[in-house]
């Protein structure tokens, strides 16, 4: 085997995708993934991945496998499929098709970040792809969010660091803003910073739109230091709002997702303003698109009446929860799943593809490992906003399904 | 009805426009061999009998918005219109079922593959996607079946054309230009509002949100909307595109953009250009001042210049949503309506704004954009350069396209119509002094298939001839011109029956419409250079085709 260097590879271990990295190839085992963050690092590890197929924990042919799964998952009641992390457009392409032909509820690792999509679909959006942000904004304000923990090269690729049109001294360019709402630090190298209690947070929100509109009375003492940050909001060219749509140390909150996205499309009436959103990686924002253009909702969708309704209230974790589901499908890595997901499926009969599947803790009926979007295998993916770039097994089980 | 792969539609009166017939059609038959139309097959070929039925080419849709990012954003948007519009999954021919989806304005992939036929149109293309989703457009109309789709890429708001302008690098910017259709696997260059969703997107408040006029520089003095519009219309003129650049002008929707948009056309005079959505840069008036009906003006231009031609962005009363790279145009409407509101600024390229809308006939503003299509319809000379669309979703939906065709031929309707709509900006309307006319059914042929057709270059659309695609719509004739063309009796794609009495039976994939042009590859290693001091994506990885991303690593 020659040792080799990949350039321009994607990675998907946030969503910023970063497709810059050199991966270094040797003996067959991934040796070094330059310029990727800690992060990306760990999601490329040494590139190796288990090739199993296990029915009910015993190594079996993939026909097996694939047979078995197909009565498991006909034979369900109701059936759950799961898009998790680590896979191709492609391949959730095909999954959402075998839900369809189930009749099965199907969500994704979107999921994780309902509560801002649920805010965008009931006002809207302002916003902008990574690279614009970089191109345009002269003001970025970290909302309750610490880009470097998460996201580590949202800064040093994207927003703060790099040169833009409107930003030719890069960092020196611009100006950055930390808001603190509690426990939610912005980062630490800022050229201000103000706080606001949890409490207070999304009337602060709403105070800050008054002000950007015109329409602020008097202002309380507590508000004081947020209204004013309004000013040099207004005062920019071209304003970012970061915040986080993960679930982290700020409860989920549909008011406060809405008021952030209420004050960005605000502030596009005295000055331009995006709100950048940022997601988890796995290519969970390809689920959410695939989804919305197969069947016209972004997670949370059941094809239980034979069509495709929407049950945001009701999504996998939720559908687990109350016992609703009787068998799974999950296609990705097991590991990428959230806990409430992982502790539900450990109650019923399961089959699992992707990368690690055969490592999934709660124990699938049938496992059948596939290699990890990027890697192993090609296709697309979506950076946070933009498209970009365990197919072949998914298809098999398709074709299986009659789907 | 087996697989036709050899068919002959007989008897049935064929409305062949291109290879002529005028009004009334010509009795005849019609042979299909495979996926072509053939001159002649044995007598012992299958027959569909069609007598006294209405045959046409598949339609062809010039002008939608029906794949890729802005679109997905609007499906994304919209989750009240998808759970009151269900697509149950048609059971085809074999017993299998196709694909379930939801409909509303902006229907799920499969569902448009699925309507689209239904209408009995068979070439769809989509009219604006950003280069940099472009591989997004291309995965959505994978999954749109039956349809053979294109896209138009956006071009006239990227920073690296822009900077060609303003260096007088002509040749580049038209070797960009092929090399980006090529990278994209795009059919044609499309230019929204060109130079304004870059000052909208240059930030800032005051006056500089947008370009007001063909002669606003744009940062630098050598860079003008006019300058864009020549130099692109030029490139793909020169480039010999199978389709000329396609024009979204300066000031859609505000009163008095006529002036603008017969600049704009005076600026390309005698270079082929196609206009599109012309209804919604057709209004007398003025900002602040009212509006008015200027359809008249717009369409004796096009009358008397043969190189220009247009689709009409007919509006129709009911629901719609607005999406649309013109930035800037949508934040005005989100504050004027006061409804919910996307704006995505795509970086180094473009724009996309979307506001769900509706037209109501008794709002005084949305009747007038009735009327100044229709106006624009029945003023115009010469139907193979004046196209029918709607600007799906944007005036209505594609499902509106045979109400359409009922207003085009059947007067009386119109005008029982016209009398239903606030008339308070209609005076000065030529539609309120009484058209008669009445488009003939060869006339409807022309604007929804042999036109368009033609108009894209698309050689073996649009006709019956030998050679053609064998994509063939079969009608009752109705004297409800609506109901007939909303229910076609048989759809053929390809030479496969994908619709029979408003059944689907069967769902075939359709095919993807591309150019590439070819360019001195030094405009190559320029680029590299900017997308390494610029861009957040590898050049190696930008476009639609295989970059790193689509090639196993380890």
């Amino acid at each position: 085997m020659t040792d080799r260097t990949v350039a321009n590879v994607t990675c998907l271990g946030c969503g910023c995708a970063c497709d810059d990295i050199a991966v270094v190839v040797k003996q067959g085992r991934i040796a070094d993934a330059r310029n990727a963050c800690a992060l990306g690092a760990a999601w490329f590890g040494d590139g190796t991945v288990p090739a199993e197929t296990r029915v009910n924990g015993r190594t079996a042919s993939l026909e097996r496998a694939l047979t078995e799964a197909a009565r498991l998952l006909t034979g369900a009641k109701r059936p759950l499929v799961y898009l998790a992390g680590d896979v191709s457009c492609e391949t959730q392409r095909e999954g959402v098709a075998i839900a369809d032909r189930l009749h099965a509820a199907i969500d994704s690792l979107a999921a994780t970040a309902a509560t801002a999509v649920l805010a965008a679909q009931r006002r809207g959006r302002a916003s902008a792809t990574l690279g614009e942000i970089r191109q345009r904004a002269d003001l970025l304000v970290f909302w309750a969010v610490d880009p470097t923990a998460r996201y580590p090269r949202y800064g040093s690729r994207y927003t703060v660091e790099p040169r833009g049109l409107a930003a030719p001294q890069g960092r020196n360019s611009r100006a950055l803003i930390a808001v603190d709402v509690g426990e939610a630090l912005g980062p630490a190298d800022t050229d201000g910073r103000v706080a606001i209690a949890p409490a207070d947070e999304v009337d602060g929100l709403g105070m800050m739109r008054a002000a950007v509109e015109g329409r602020a009375a008097g202002v309380e003492e507590r508000f004081r230091s947020v209204v004013e940050l309004t000013r040099r909001m207004t005062a920019a060219r071209y304003v970012a709002i970061v915040a986080d749509s993960e679930p982290g140390l700020v409860p989920a909150d549909p008011a406060r997702a809405e008021a952030l996205v209420a004050l960005a499309q605000a502030l596009n009436g005295p000055t331009r303003c995006a709100l950048s959103t940022l997601r988890g990686g796995g290519n969970r924002s390809g689920a959410d698109a695939v989804l919305t253009w197969q069947t016209g909702f972004p997670f949370a969708v059941d094809f239980a009446r034979g069509y495709p309704t929407y049950r945001p209230q009701a999504d996998a974790a939720a559908l687990l929860g109350t016992g609703e589901v009787d068998a799974a499908l999950v296609i990705g890595t097991p590991a990428t799943l959230p806990m409430p997901v992982v502790a539900g499926l450990a109650r019923i009969r399961s089959v699992a593809i992707g990368p690690r599947a055969s490592a999934a803790t709660f124990q699938p009926a049938v496992a059948m490992d596939a290699g990890v979007a990027g890697i192993h295998e090609g296709g697309t993916a979506f950076r946070i906003e933009t498209p970009r770039a365990a197919l072949a097994t998914v298809r098999a089980l398709r074709d299986r399904l009659g789907a | 009805m087996s697989q036709p792969t050899r068919l002959r539609i007989a008897g049935g009166t064929v409305y062949d426009p291109a290879n002529g017939g005028g009004a009334d059609g010509v009795v005849r038959d019609v042979c299909i061999e495979g996926d072509r139309i053939v001159a002649e097959l044995p007598a012992s070929a299958p027959r569909l009998d069609a007598r006294g039925m209405v045959v046409m080419p598949g339609g062809v849709d010039i002008h939608a918005h029906v794949a890729g990012s802005s679109v997905n954003h609007a499906r994304r948007l919209l989750p009240e219109e998808h759970a009151a519009d269900p697509l149950p999954p048609p059971r085809l021919e074999d017993g299998s079922q196709a694909r379930s989806g939801t409909g509303g304005t902006l229907p799920s992939t499969f569902a448009t593959g699925y309507r689209y036929a239904g209408l009995g149109y068979t070439t769809v293309m989509e009219a604006a996607v950003a280069p940099l989703a472009a591989r997004h457009a291309h995965a959505e109309l994978d999954d749109t079946p039956i349809i053979d789709a294109g896209f138009f890429v956006l071009l006239g708001n990227d920073e690296y054309l822009l900077r060609q302008l303003a260096a007088g690098e002509a040749a580049r910017a038209r070797d960009y230009a092929a090399w980006l259709l090529g990278t994209t696997r795009g059919y044609a260059i499309k230019i929204v509002n060109p130079g304004g969703v870059a000052v909208w997107k240059g930030g800032g408040g005051g006056n500089r949100r947008n370009a007001s006029g063909l002669d606003d520089t744009l940062g630098s003095s050598g860079v003008t909307p006019r300058v864009i519009l020549e130099t692109l219309a030029g490139a793909a003129n020169t480039l010999a595109l199978p389709h000329p650049v396609h024009i979204h002008c300066n000031n859609l929707g505000q009163p008095g953009n006529v002036a603008t948009t017969l600049e704009s056309m005076r600026a390309l005079a005698g270079q082929r250009a196609h206009f599109t959505h012309l209804q919604f840069h057709s209004y007398g008036g003025a900002p602040g001042k009212g509006w008015a009906s200027g359809a008249r003006e717009v369409i004796e231009y096009v009358n008397a210049h043969a190189e220009v031609s247009v689709d009409v962005g007919q509006v129709m009363f009911g629901a719609a949503t607005t999406v649309t790279a013109d930035s800037p145009v949508e934040h005005l409407l989100h504050a004027s309506s006061g409804r919910k509101w996307v704006n995505v600024d795509i970086e180094l390229e473009s724009g996309c704004g979307i506001v769900p809308y509706a037209y109501k006939e008794k709002a005084a503003v949305a009747a007038l954009q009735w009327a100044v299509g229709l106006e624009l319809f029945l003023l115009a000379n010469d139907p193979w350069r004046v196209v029918l669309s709607t600007d799906h979703p944007n005036g209505g939906t594609f499902f509106s396209y045979p109400e359409l065709i009922r207003l085009l031929m059947d007067r009386a309707y119109r005008d029982e119509r016209l009398k239903r709509v606030n008339q308070k900006r209609l005076a000065g309307s030529a539609l309120l002094d009484g058209l008669p006319r009445e488009y003939t059914l060869g006339e409807i042929a022309i604007i929804t298939r042999a036109g368009p057709a033609r108009l894209l270059g698309l050689k073996s659309k649009g006709h019956l001839g030998p050679g053609a695609d064998a994509d063939v719509t079969i009608y009752a004739n109705d004297p409800d011109r609506a109901k007939m063309f909303a229910t076609p009796r048989y759809v053929i794609k390809a030479g496969t029956l994908v619709v029979e009495d408003g059944q689907l039976r069967r769902a075939p994939a359709g095919r993807r419409l591309a150019v590439r042009p070819e360019y001195d590859a030094a405009v190559t290693r320029d680029l590299k250079r900017f997308f390494d001091e610029y861009a957040c994506v590898a050049f190696e990885n930008y476009g639609a085709g295989a970059g790193a991303g689509a090639e196993p690593v380890a």
